[in-house]
Order: C-alpha cells, then sequence, then structure tokens
C-alpha cells in the first residue's frame, strides 16, 4: 500500500468507526465502562486492593528453610486445565 | 586482626545466605556459645519473607503448580534473586523468565506466561496516575496526519501475547472453584488501569499486533501495516477507537524525526 | 525555617493501627475511633495506584505515622541515596505526624535482604549509626524516632549496652526513640534480661511512640526459651503488663498495634486498640521533664 493510499484507508476508516459509535462525545469514565464492553474479552479480575506483597518488619517462628534440597512435580490446577485436548496437560511424568 | 564493621557485616550476610558457610564468627548467646538454631531465626526470615512475597505476588501460578512445587521454585529464584530495593512490591518482575528456564516447571508450558500476567497485573496496579487519551481527541485529528502519528502508552499500559489461553487460565482461577479453559488458543492479554480498577482483556490478533508495535514507538500507519499483515481483517478505526476508550494511551505525538 | 501545621503536630496520646489494604473499604465506610493509622513507608513508594488513592482519603480522616523499614540505618555501608529520595517524597507529600525507622540493617551488596537484622554495639557501629540518623534528619528536614530490636544473638564483639547505644544515638543526634514493648520481651526472654529493668533503664523522656504487638514462642538449640517477634497475634498478656509498667514512667504516649501477619478482620484489631486506649485513659499525665537543650 502506498503511503496516500494508507492515509485515506486508515482517515475512512477512524470516520466510520467515529461516526457508527457515537463516540465522538467526550465520555464520562463512568459512560466509559459501559462502551468498552464491546471491544475484546473482558477478564473477571480481582478486588481493587489486592495489592500485592508488601514489606515486613515481623519475624517468622516457621522453621521452614531447607536449602534447595527439593523434590516435587507440578500439583495444582495445572493437571485440568484443558478437557478437551492435551495440550493443558502435564507431559507424563516418569516413575 | 581485627575485623571492620563492613567485614563482619558481610560475613553476616554470607552465612544468612549460604547455609553451607559456618556460622559467622563472633555471634553467641546469653549461655556464651553460638546457637546455629538461632541464627537460623534470621536464615528462615530472609527466604520465608521472599517466599511469602512471591507467593502474595503470585497467586494464580501458586495455584496452578500447587503451594509445595511453588515454594520450591520460589527457593530456588530468591536463593540467587534478592530484591534489587526495599519495595516489594516491585519483587519478582524478572520471576516469569525464572520459570521459562526452570526445568522442572517444563511440563507446564503456559506458566511463565501466566506468570507474565501476574507481573503485569500488580504493574498496572503501583503504574503512575494520569489521565487517559480521550476518544474525542481521535476525532480532532486531521485526516492526513494520521498515519505519521504515534502514541504515549497510558504508564500502567501492558501487552502480555502468549502461545496458550494465558488469559483465559488466568481468568478461571480468580474464583473459589476452578474450571478448565475451553478453547485452547493462543491469547494477548491488555492490562491496563486507567482509574483506579485493572482492566485485562483478551484482544484480538491483528489488534494485539498494531498495539505491539505503538508500544514499541511505531508510528500509526506503520503499526496499521503491521496489523494487515497478520490479520486480513484488521479493523484500524475500531482498533485505535477501542483500545483508546480502554485507556491504554496518553496522548498521540508526532512521529520524532519525521518530516511532513 | 517555617514550619506547617502538620510537621509539629504530633500524634495524639492514642491508640494507632497499622493501615492494611483488606482493611480500606470498612475504614473509609465507617470512620471508626482510632487515634492514628501507621503505615510502612516502602509499601507506599509506588508510583501511583490505589494505594495511594486510599492512603490520602484516610490521611485526610486521620493522623499518620510513617514507619520505614528499608533504610537499613544499622549498616556499615552508606544509606541509599534514591531511598532517601522516596522518603523525602513521600514526607512531603502525605506531612506525617511521625517518622520512624529500626535500629537495624537489611540492605546489603547482594541486594535488600528484608529482615531486620541485628549489629553488635560497639564505638565504630555507634558513630556510624549516628552519622546515619544525622543525614536522615537532614534529608527529611525533620526529627525521626528510632526502634529498639528485637534480636535472636548476641555479638561477642559488644561493648555498648543496648540502651546505652540507643541514649548516646539520641542525645548525639536529637532524634527521639520509639519504644517496642514487644520488641523488649522478645529480646529479654532471649537474652535472659529482667523486661521491667530494661523499661526502668530506658530514657523514657526520649521516647515519641510505643509499640505493641504479639509474639510467638518456641525454643532454641539448648531447649532455651526464644520468642519470635512475629506480629501474628493479639499482644501477649505479659506484654500486656509491661506496657502498663511502662505507662507508669511515660505517662500516655501514641501507641500502636502492630499485627503484620494473619491479620484479622477490622473488629478484632480495634479491640485490640480499645483496650489499649483504656490503659492510656488510666495511666497518669507523664510528669513533667526536663529535656536537655
Amino acid at each position: 500500500m502506498n503511503r496516500s493510499t494508507l492515509t485515506l484507508a486508515l482517515a475512512g476508516s477512524l470516520a466510520s468507526a467515529i461516526a457508527s459509535t457515537a463516540f465522538a462525545a467526550p465520555l464520562a469514565p463512568e459512560k466509559m465502562a459501559g462502551n468498552e464492553k464491546c471491544y475484546g474479552i473482558a477478564l473477571k479480575g480481582q478486588n481493587d486492593c489486592a495489592a500485592g506483597p508488601g514489606t515486613t518488619c515481623a519475624g517468622t517462628s516457621t522453621m521452614d528453610y531447607q536449602g534447595n534440597a527439593w523434590k516435587a512435580v507440578p500439583a495444582g490446577t495445572c493437571t485440568s486445565m484443558n478437557v478437551n485436548g492435551h495440550k493443558g496437560m502435564l507431559a507424563p511424568v516418569k516413575s | 586482626m581485627t575485623m571492620t564493621f563492613q567485614d563482619s557485616q558481610n560475613a553476616f550476610a554470607a552465612a544468612l545466605l549460604h547455609p553451607d558457610l559456618p556460622l559467622p564468627h563472633g555471634i553467641t548467646t546469653a549461655r556464651g556459645t553460638a546457637d546455629p538454631l538461632r541464627f537460623a531465626v534470621y536464615r528462615n526470615n530472609v527466604h520465608f519473607s521472599l517466599t511469602t512475597a512471591l507467593a502474595q505476588r503470585f497467586p494464580v501460578t501458586q495455584r496452578l503448580v500447587g503451594p509445595d512445587f511453588f515454594t520450591g521454585m520460589a527457593r530456588a529464584y530468591a536463593a540467587d534473586h534478592k530484591p534489587a530495593s526495599p519495595l516489594i512490591m516491585h519483587y519478582g518482575d524478572d520471576f516469569p523468565a525464572f520459570i521459562a528456564a526452570f526445568p522442572p516447571a517444563a511440563s507446564v508450558a503456559y506458566l511463565a506466561d501466566v506468570a507474565r500476567i501476574e507481573v503485569a497485573w500488580s504493574q498496572a496496579y503501583h503504574a503512575a496516575d494520569g489521565p487517559p487519551l480521550e476518544v474525542a481527541q481521535l476525532a480532532a485529528i486531521a485526516p492526513e496526519r494520521i498515519a505519521d502519528l504515534a502514541v504515549t502508552p497510558h504508564p500502567s499500559t501492558r501487552l502480555v501475547r502468549s502461545d496458550f489461553p494465558a488469559g483465559s487460565i488466568w481468568s478461571v482461577h480468580q474464583g473459589e472453584t476452578v474450571v478448565p479453559v475451553g478453547e485452547w488458543r493462543a491469547e494477548a492479554v491488555l492490562i491496563v488501569r486507567p482509574q483506579m480498577q485493572v482492566e485485562i482483556r483478551i484482544l484480538p490478533e491483528g489488534d494485539a499486533e498494531f498495539l505491539a508495535c505503538l508500544l514499541r514507538g511505531a508510528a500509526l500507519g506503520e503499526a496499521a501495516e503491521a496489523a494487515f499483515a497478520v490479520a486480513a481483517d484488521f479493523d484500524f478505526g475500531s482498533a485505535l477507537i477501542g483500545l483508546t476508550t480502554l485507556g491504554a494511551f496518553s496522548a498521540f505525538e508526532p512521529l520524532e524525526g519525521e518530516v511532513s | 525555617m517555617s514550619m506547617s501545621k502538620d510537621r509539629t503536630a504530633a500524634l495524639p496520646q492514642r491508640a494507632g493501627l497499622g493501615l492494611k489494604p483488606e482493611h480500606y473499604a470498612t475504614i473509609l465506610a465507617d470512620r471508626p475511633d482510632v487515634g492514628f493509622f501507621e503505615v510502612h513507608a516502602e509499601n507506599y513508594m509506588g508510583a501511583g495506584g490505589p494505594p495511594h488513592r486510599y492512603l490520602e482519603a484516610v490521611a485526610d480522616l486521620y493522623p499518620l505515622s510513617l514507619h520505614g523499614v528499608g533504610l537499613s540505618i544499622g549498616a556499615a555501608r552508606p544509606l541509599d541515596r534514591e531511598h532517601l529520595k522516596r522518603l523525602r517524597m513521600l514526607v512531603d507529600r502525605y506531612r506525617p505526624q511521625s517518622f520512624s525507622e529500626h535500629l537495624a540493617w537489611s540492605t546489603h551488596d547482594s541486594g535488600f535482604l528484608n529482615d531486620l537484622l541485628p549489629l553488635p554495639y560497639t564505638a565504630e557501629t555507634l558513630a556510624r549509626v549516628i552519622d546515619h540518623v544525622d543525614e536522615t534528619q537532614q534529608w527529611l528536614g525533620r526529627r525521626m524516632l528510632l526502634e529498639n530490636p528485637s534480636t535472636y544473638l548476641l555479638f561477642s564483639e559488644s561493648t555498648i549496652d543496648e540502651i546505652d547505644f540507643l541514649a548516646a544515638v539520641a542525645s548525639r543526634t536529637g532524634c527521639g526513640l520509639l519504644l517496642d514493648v514487644n520488641n523488649v520481651m522478645v529480646s529479654a526472654v532471649n537474652h535472659r534480661l529482667d523486661p521491667v529493668a530494661y523499661i526502668d533503664r530506658f530514657p523514657i523522656e526520649r521516647v515519641g511512640e510505643i509499640h505493641l504487638a504479639g509474639y510467638d514462642e518456641t525454643f532454641d538449640g539448648a531447649g532455651d526459651r526464644l520468642l519470635i517477634d512475629a506480629h501474628g497475634s493479639a499482644v501477649r498478656p505479659d506484654v500486656v503488663e509491661l506496657f502498663r509498667h511502662t505507662l507508669s514512667l511515660s505517662g500516655p504516649l501514641p501507641t500502636l498495634i502492630e499485627w503484620d501477619n494473619d491479620v484479622p478482620d477490622f473488629a478484632t484489631l480495634h479491640a485490640e486498640a480499645v483496650r489499649a486506649d483504656a490503659m492510656l485513659s488510666a495511666a497518669a499525665p507523664r510528669r513533667s521533664v526536663t529535656r536537655a537543650a
């Protein structure tokens, strides 16, 4: 596509998208929340105070430090992520 | 020979981080003898606090492999990766890369990508605040300038592209019960926090390519061409409006060095 | 030098609580009667987002104490200038009624070790800590409080008693002290000292804030009782009694309940503050003390 063709195509695409969605007026944030649902697939998220890890000035009496002497295989929900195919399954564990 | 303060602190830190080393010289108890168990309290505090911080930042990654496996993996990471600063909220930014190269986790091929979503989520959560670009500003652009404009991403905008349904896997772990993911396919996930709520959205393939180019600094025209190349049905106007409405951008700017 | 009202105002002589993200919504909706809230400075050093939004809202309603856990004042190495800048930004933004840090170290060449590590008490370490407190107070443009540590081991090279060490730092730098009564109990039991005698010798006129927390109990390699500063439970009865004894010497002081692990619902946490408030109300006002100029 040459430059002027591209520019024309993009301008036309944007103009028709704006016209068809009546987005031209400024939107309040709460109104945005309704309109944005049309775009992409929204995923359910965490609540708004899931701050993640923070600092601590406390110690612990959980004496679990064992260096790196550790043998384990994944044993969570990963084994059941995909029921229709096998891509989500774990590779068979050799015993 | 007397040790300086710095020497003795280095020795203390070394013994703390390397359990094979003997106890640091000069530590004692009221009984007058050193006690390995008391020194182990500090060793344990360091490792426990770091693995706990990772578990808090990567809850879905932990659920996927179970707490025992996760703790082992987190310990292996923490052994060689200490936080760069006291800002624990940033600890684990490179944990996904570690997971991707961690042989015991190789059987869960999508694990690192899910961890990347969790990094992006917390980065978006703590990112700088700022008003996102509004759709009305799009309508005001002179048509002949569109192709040469670049965008300034919103400080919270992150894009995670995965060969797996990493976004759907993340999503099904948000509640108490976990259900299998229906459609097993590649996903591109946009994470953005235009206001106080982190939004997470799966994008069509062309739109993801478009956004990836924009995040690298490409102009709209160049990014659109790249998107057309991977998805013939790419709709430039809808993509630009959709991304703008989600708050992915802060501003438009003329591409630097571009002559009009 | 002009001083804003906030900077000169002190924390109230009431019980305060650590501000936890899981309680943000409850606190803002119910506005419970709490003397002040305290936060770890490092948890609010992100660029933006909900943590700042909530802290602004809470700081509009309550006095605020900023408690640092990552400055590493007890390190042999120089203080991290970047971290001092971050602290100054926070202090300028939120104008807290108090800023405090620990007599401990946590930063090393290998990174941030995320624990409050102990240091020997010698002429050399005293000089270093004095320099670091001076530097911090200069950067922040305000007086800070330095907290007594809880420790699990001793150093044979130590030549200065912990209380004398803290008193010397305070008198040489002009800083105040944060007296953690739970730390006193933890260290006293761990090192076979008398906790009441520790409180009796402490330079109480320098104390600007008290901390209370719950400890865990275990045994060391020789089977001796070993207390861990765990912050995961209600304040233990012997620490409550030691607090009462402290108040008989100090009069009422701002008193924080620290509960950082296994954080309970807000009502349970608030009950701890109500109990401490009752003890603060019952305490006679602090005897007039003459401070060294």
